[in-house]
């Protein structure tokens, strides 16, 4: 999700030489990675979530019609040893059982230079919540500047799990998540 | 002697006793330690010898059980009074059976968390219990009891091997009164 997010600040935050009419870019999940960081005592566990499906619109006259949608793959997801892994697809974390994606679709952007926050609304365990990323965009490397073809969008966020019900291991691991997310994106021609 | 008979412990019996007596007061301790922690990547792992030592306390007990059937152990020495024979008795049942609902109500509710519950850092316990939320409470719960209670009763226990002058302690360390 973070990655469309990022998509729509790269092309805003260089709008002033980009395209007159709504682009689309493709994420490309090969290259890009979902990653999340949770505090466990004095330790850090970090793991990845694949992304399963994304839609990325940009308009860069306007930003009301730019869009992200992205849909997370949270069965997939990995973790920095076997038993956090298996406690954060359980019951009491992302109950991919009976919750086997999550989503975020974007609602507003702000634009700076380089950089952007961006709202939207993830929804995990069936519970929506509002989230706040904040983004940096960078051209990818081998491109031309101004080169709007490719891009890396840096995103970064975070969350209370317990917002959504996800409040399993909560006197082990801490309830903040930090979101770090890298997206690269490919304009469909 | 290997075999128990009508007069005194075998080699087996006492060796089980005993090996039992230390493995389960230090999980009392191990258990009340990890209990209180806080974790981290560096004492993570302690969970998992709990769960095996828990594991070797349930297998002596179903070995003892088994064995006793194969070799009967003799009778309480009959000296003390009345009443302190019937709280023996009552005392060595129901340590046999927290000795089995201890570690197997630890098991069922790590079974219940969802998380596999690995022994000796190489083998995968069988889930016996479905992953449940409520299993997992109800069956920690039961097991920070039972604990409780087996701690309670092997006081007992050992004041009452102590009490008794009849032989009965000589008799557990050397196999005869």
């Amino acid at each position: 999700m973070l990655r469309f997010l990022a998509s729509i600040l790269a092309l805003t935050i260089w709008s002033a030489t980009a395209l007159a009419e709504p682009v689309s870019y493709r994420l490309d999940a090969a290259r890009s990675v979902v990653g999340y960081e949770v505090g466990f005592g004095d330790d850090l566990i970090r793991g990845q979530i694949p992304v399963a499906a994304a839609d990325v619109t940009l308009d860069f006259r306007s930003n009301a019609n730019s869009s992200v949608s992205v849909t997370l793959n949270a069965a997939g997801a990995t973790s920095s040893f076997p038993f956090a892994e298996q406690a954060l697809k359980g019951p009491k974390v992302l109950a991919t059982g009976q919750f086997p994606t999550m989503t975020f679709r974007s609602s507003t952007l702000r634009i700076g230079t380089t950089t952007a926050e961006v709202d939207g609304q993830v929804t995990i365990r069936g519970v929506t919540r509002p989230v706040r990323l904040q983004a940096q965009v960078f051209r990818q490397r081998g491109t031309d500047a101004g080169d709007l073809s490719k891009m890396s969008v840096h995103l970064t966020g975070a969350l209370n799990r317990s917002d959504f019900g996800a409040t399993g291991w909560s006197d082990m691991v801490s309830d903040r998540v930090v979101i770090k997310v890298v997206a690269r994106l490919d304009r469909v021609e | 002697m290997m075999r128990n008979t009508e007069a005194r412990f075998g080699i087996v019996t006492r060796s089980i006793h005993w090996i039992s007596a230390v493995l389960v007061i230090g999980m009392l301790g191990f258990g009340t330690y990890i209990a209180r922690m806080e974790v981290d990547m560096s004492n993570f792992h302690l969970f998992g010898w709990h769960k095996s030592f828990g594991l070797v306390a349930l297998t002596l007990v179903i070995l003892r059980v088994l064995w006793h059937r194969l070799s009967p152990p003799p009778g309480p020495m009959p000296s003390g009074p009345a009443w302190q024979d019937r709280l023996a008795k009552g005392t060595h049942l129901a340590l046999y059976l927290l000795l089995l609902a201890v570690p197997l109500t630890g098991w069922i509710a790590s079974a219940a968390t969802g998380i596999d519950v690995v022994v000796f850092e190489s083998w995968t316990l069988p889930r016996i219990a479905p992953v449940s939320e409520g299993w997992e409470t109800a069956f920690f719960a039961a097991h920070g009891v039972l604990t409780k209670l087996l701690a309670a009763l092997i006081l007992l226990h050992v004041a009452g091997a102590f009490h008794r002058r009849d032989g009965t302690l000589r008799r557990m360390l050397r196999g005869r009164a």
